[in-house]
């Protein structure tokens, strides 16, 4: 890994500081940045669907990306895991830039990172059994022998709290939980640093979910790995993220501490889409003020000019219009947000 | 913790909507007999047998042992399961569970909006109509005029070579013989009533130029172009996003005090039912569980199926508190009507009884109807 | 007793379901017209195989003084102007007829599942095959096999290759548009994410995936190869005479038709009910292999 220490140096001569920031910073230990993805873009033809977002992932974080549908959050998933052509920018992992690596250099590097899907009815091959789906990455990385790999196997089983003798079933015949979990043992089974988990939870039911955020929430303590949870579900994300990434149209609006973000939202749309999201409990509920955004999210064809979140934004000002906000550290604790009407010192518009 | 077994049952017999199903007697499972299609008139409870959790409001739809069974490959399949609940005039009842447990069943049972293998049985009334006893072209009349739906995924129930205007008008000039420029007038007018900007535009426009919340309200558009008395709403917001939601549910809230119409709203999501229901019944395997305001629901819910729903969404605190609450296993498919409790093999407090005997839907101690022999005691803590 | 049964399909102890074959075989079972097609092609492929054993004569035993006789007890199904044995000359030419059918599909799978494969996978390869597989489709197949037979010279080998030939463009697509639908599905990323190469992903992930709707297009194509066989023999492209294979008989009955018309007929019904048999099965198939699973 002698990228490391080179993509440092690169590092600091960027306007990242922020970023840098709170990926070395979380809970005041140093902890090594794992993931860094510079001002990626990723262009499908004429749809901008990620335009120009950087992020990192430090190792034993887990770091929310919450957006709408088409937000291009899942296309940045997609885009650190390389399963997509990156149009611009650069992706790290563990100091190794892999976006422009070829498909076959890439290869033996993919044991470092890895993937879960939404639908566990389509991400789980229907003609291997769960055994063979879990050690695939062994076999592909040539990782020990046969009988090393299926002990593997029966390890990862039960840390995703599946028995031993799932092993020979195939994905039919297992619930949809139980397809989640197997997704997370086939992701894990190579031992990699970095997960992205791209809405895990959303096609399950409440119960089944919340085992899986469970599961997610220990395996991440127990392994350490960094983890990149991509979804909608803002509750999930409280649940699990220590830091959250709020992704708007192509572009983060905002990065923050997950208590900082819930407790005190700074971009006018992390506070509506925060305010919308129902909670379930009627007294609470009901003494809300919630924030209605006129209009819908204008296409990623053609996107408005300057703040992208304008012509929907109930507080923009002619400015917003015209240019483009950075996204900039602000306030005591250095929250990143792109909003001309937040203050240096972290105030700014409170929408009701 | 037993305090439910201390209510006598007799005492409880003048109200309990309860009443033996048919499935107890027939013991053989596999004749699915199709003579129990015929709703046994018999069976169905005096409208006086309604508990008083309407808070005062007048009865609008009325069901009374709803049982749908499904004839499929693997035999058949018990899918709602003697289901009793009212709904009252102007009022949001939202039907609770997750996928399995029979809600969107039972809520196209009340127009017989299934397909053939369905066999449906029980008493379904909207006022004084017996909607299951009607022919199938006084029911079409009924679907769309009285009862109206809106489902989950509004692309599919969108013609997408019709505008908007003309699928708006066919049901106007179908169930109100309006004629005309009224017709497109009328149209424009309900665009605006759901909140769509421009309705004199967009109500030219074809399905494809609106976006997933648009069409949604376009659906809703169509279903209250009749003033229905009941509009039936499937997970209407499921497939949208919150913001887009919020804008959604802020419609169906507008429309009860617009036209008056009553909702019965299906979901799995309990923060859409906090936002909007006044009343909620909890299905599981089939079967109600508990009914409750929602209010009282959410704070003192009695059933251990209920309480594992409401702590089963993620929430800080939780995480803090070693975790969220994991319900094992999952939803039993019923073949019949067992004597026992449906949730006894994944419930922490289930005891021999609970697999030995049916509960009956009961007032438990937190003063509302709870199938269980276990309720959670009353002074259970609120929600943290 | 059991007044109901409560299916819990626990986390845990989900019940095992009958796999791959023995669920197909299950669900084919309940179908009793894909079940007689089955037992149709099993009969044929066995009488095919043992026509040695089974045969009452050798297929070109003439004997003059039996010539065009009706059939009886001793000639099941009649002898030809020359006295041999049809019954022998069916189940000869039964073996023909399968031999062309089985061998030109496994021709058309081995050449187009590969060019299926990769116009589904690669999309800068999809419009190059596709093109040709299009221009292959537009050329008149009894062209293309009197051209071939132009030049190879008429025998059962170039029948077979015409016919095999013919039929590469439907494989191709089919394999394409099964490629390109797997391509998109969630467990191809994650081999991909997985550390798969391309043929990994290829021969482990989407080929296995598309062979159930190959199966089908094989039963299909089957019945197609033995009556494109029967044409070509038929306008003597293909086997030639005195071997029999069932379209060169019923070529070589087309005159004496008035005199022996059982010699047209026999031969006939057994294409008719073989190729029936195919179909029957192929639809079969196609219901039994559907990968929804039955509705619980």
């Amino acid at each position: 890994m002698s990228g490391r220490d080179m993509s440092g140096t690169d590092m600091s001569g960027r306007d990242m500081s922020g970023t840098d920031m709170s990926g070395t910073d979380m809970n005041g230990r140093e902890a090594k940045t794992v993931l860094e993805v510079v001002d990626l873009v990723k262009h499908f033809g004429p749809v901008r669907a990620v335009d120009g977002v950087s992020l990192t992932v430090a190792e034993g974080e887990v770091v929310g990306l919450v957006g709408e549908s088409g937000s291009g959050k899942s296309t940045l998933g997609r885009c650190v895991t390389r399963l997509v052509p990156v149009t611009a920018g650069e992706v790290h992992i563990n100091g190794t830039d892999i976006s422009r690596l070829s498909r076959h250099r890439l290869r033996p590097l993919r044991r470092d990172f890895n993937i879960v899907f939404q639908d566990p009815a389509s991400s789980l091959n229907p003609r291997m059994t769960v055994g063979d789906i879990i050690s695939e990455p062994l076999r592909l990385h040539r990782v020990g022998t046969r009988v090393t790999q299926e002990q593997r196997v029966t390890e990862l089983l039960d840390q995703v709290g599946l028995q031993a003798e799932v092993s020979r079933r195939y994905p039919h015949e297992l619930s949809g939980g139980q397809r989640q979990r197997v997704s997370l043992a086939r992701a894990l089974s190579a031992g990699p640093s970095l997960l992205v988990a791209d809405e895990p939870t959303s096609a399950l039911d409440v119960s089944v979910q919340a085992a899986v955020l469970n599961l997610i929430g220990r395996l991440q303590a127990d392994l350490g790995f960094a983890c990149l949870f991509v979804t909608h579900d803002l509750a999930a994300v409280e649940f699990l993220a220590q830091r959250v990434a709020v992704m708007y149209l192509g572009v983060l609006v905002e990065v923050a501490d997950r208590e900082a973000l819930f407790a005190a939202p700074r971009h006018p749309y992390t506070q509506a889409l925060l305010s919308a999201a129902p909670i379930p409990d009627p007294v609470v509920q009901r003494g809300r003020q919630r924030i209605v955004l006129s209009g819908e999210v204008p296409s990623p064809i053609d996107p408005p000019s300057g703040c992208r979140f304008h012509p929907r934004c109930p507080v923009a000002v002619p400015e917003c219009a015209t240019v483009v906000p950075a996204l900039r550290p602000v306030g005591p604790s250095g929250e990143l947000v792109a909003c001309h009407l937040v203050n240096d010192d972290g105030t700014g518009p409170r929408l009701t | 913790m037993t305090a439910g077994n201390g209510v006598p049952e007799q005492s409880a017999r003048d109200w309990t909507i309860e009443s033996v199903p048919s499935v107890e007697s027939v013991p053989s499972a596999e004749s699915v007999p199709s003579a129990e299609s015929v709703p046994s008139v018999g069976r169905v409870p005096s409208v006086e047998s309604v508990p008083s959790s309407l808070s005062g409001r007048e009865t609008l739809l009325s069901v009374r042992d709803l049982s749908v069974r499904f004839r499929t490959e693997d035999g058949p399949v018990l899918a709602v399961d003697a289901v009793s609940f009212d709904v009252g005039q102007r009022e949001v009842l939202a039907l609770v569970g997750e996928s399995g447990c029979g809600k969107s069943v039972t809520a196209m049972a009340l127009t017989r909006l299934l397909p053939s293998n369905a066999n449906i049985s029980g008493a379904v009334k909207l006022g004084s109509r017996s909607l299951l006893d009607l022919s199938e072209p006084d029911l079409r009349d009924v679907r769309g005029k009285d009862i109206a739906y809106v489902f989950q995924e509004p692309m599919t129930s969108l013609n997408p070579v019709l505008t908007v205007g003309r699928q708006i008008g066919e049901v106007l000039r179908r169930h109100q013989q309006m004629r005309g420029a009224a017709v497109i007038r009328r149209a424009t007018e309900l665009l605006d009533l759901v909140g769509i900007p421009l309705p004199d535009r967009r109500v030219r426009e074809y399905p494809h130029q609106l976006s997933g919340g648009m069409r949604q309200r376009v659906m809703i558009a169509m279903a209250v172009a009749c003033r229905p008395k009941l509009l039936v709403a499937d997970e209407p917001t499921t497939a949208l996003d919150v913001t887009v939601q919020a804008g959604i549910l802020d419609v169906l809230r507008d429309l009860r005090a617009e036209i008056g119409t009553a909702v019965l709203l299906i979901t799995h999501d309990l923060g859409v039912v906090a936002d909007l229901a006044d009343r909620v019944v909890v299905m599981y395997a089939g079967r109600t569980i508990e009914e409750a305001g929602t209010d009282v629901l959410f704070a003192r819910h009695s059933h251990p199926y209920t309480r594992g729903l409401l702590e089963a969404v993620p929430n800080p605190q939780r995480r803090a508190d070693g975790g969220l609450r994991e319900i094992p296993g999952r939803v039993p498919t019923m073949r019949n009507s067992p004597a026992a409790c449906t949730f006894a093999a994944r419930c922490e407090f289930a005891d021999e009884q609970c697999s030995r005997e049916r509960p009956a839907l009961l007032p438990g101690p937190a003063g509302h109807p709870v199938r269980c022999f276990h309720p959670l005691p009353a002074t259970a803590e609120a929600l943290t | 007793m059991t007044t109901f049964e409560l299916v819990t399909l626990d986390e845990t102890a989900a019940r095992p379901q009958a796999l791959g074959g023995r669920r197909v075989l299950r669900r084919l079972r309940r179908n009793p017209l894909a079940l007689a097609g089955l037992i149709v092609v099993v009969v044929a492929v066995i009488l095919a195989i043992f026509a040695n054993q089974i045969a009452p004569f050798a297929p070109d035993h003439t004997n003059f003084s039996a010539a065009l006789t009706p059939p009886s007890a001793r000639h099941w199904f009649g002898t030809d102007e020359l006295g041999r044995d049809q019954l022998s000359r069916v189940l000869f030419g039964l073996r023909v007829s399968l031999s062309v059918a089985a061998l030109s599909v496994a021709l058309s799978l081995v050449v187009g599942v590969p060019l299926g494969l990769a116009a589904g996978f690669y999309g800068f390869l999809d419009p190059l095959v596709s093109r040709v597989a299009d221009t292959l489709l537009a050329f008149p197949f009894l062209i293309l096999a009197v051209g071939l037979a132009a030049i190879l010279g008429p025998s059962l080998g170039t029948a077979t290759i015409a016919i095999g030939v013919g039929n590469v463009p439907a494989i191709i697509r089919i394999t394409r548009s099964e490629a390109l639908r797997l391509r998109g599905l969630d467990f191809v990323a994650a081999a991909v994410a997985d550390g798969a190469s391309d043929f990994v992903v290829l021969r482990r992930h989407i080929l296995p995936n598309a062979v159930n709707t190959l199966i089908v297009q094989a039963t299909v194509a089957a019945p197609a190869a033995i009556i494109g066989e029967a044409v070509l023999s038929f306008l003597g492209l293909g086997i030639r005479p005195p071997n029999p294979s069932l379209g060169v008989m019923l070529a070589s009955a087309q005159p004496l038709f008035r005199d022996g018309p059982w010699l047209a007929v026999l031969p006939g019904i057994c294409i008719v009910i073989v190729t029936l048999g195919l179909n029957l099965l192929g639809d079969g198939l196609r219901d039994a292999l559907d990968p929804r699973e039955s509705p619980r």
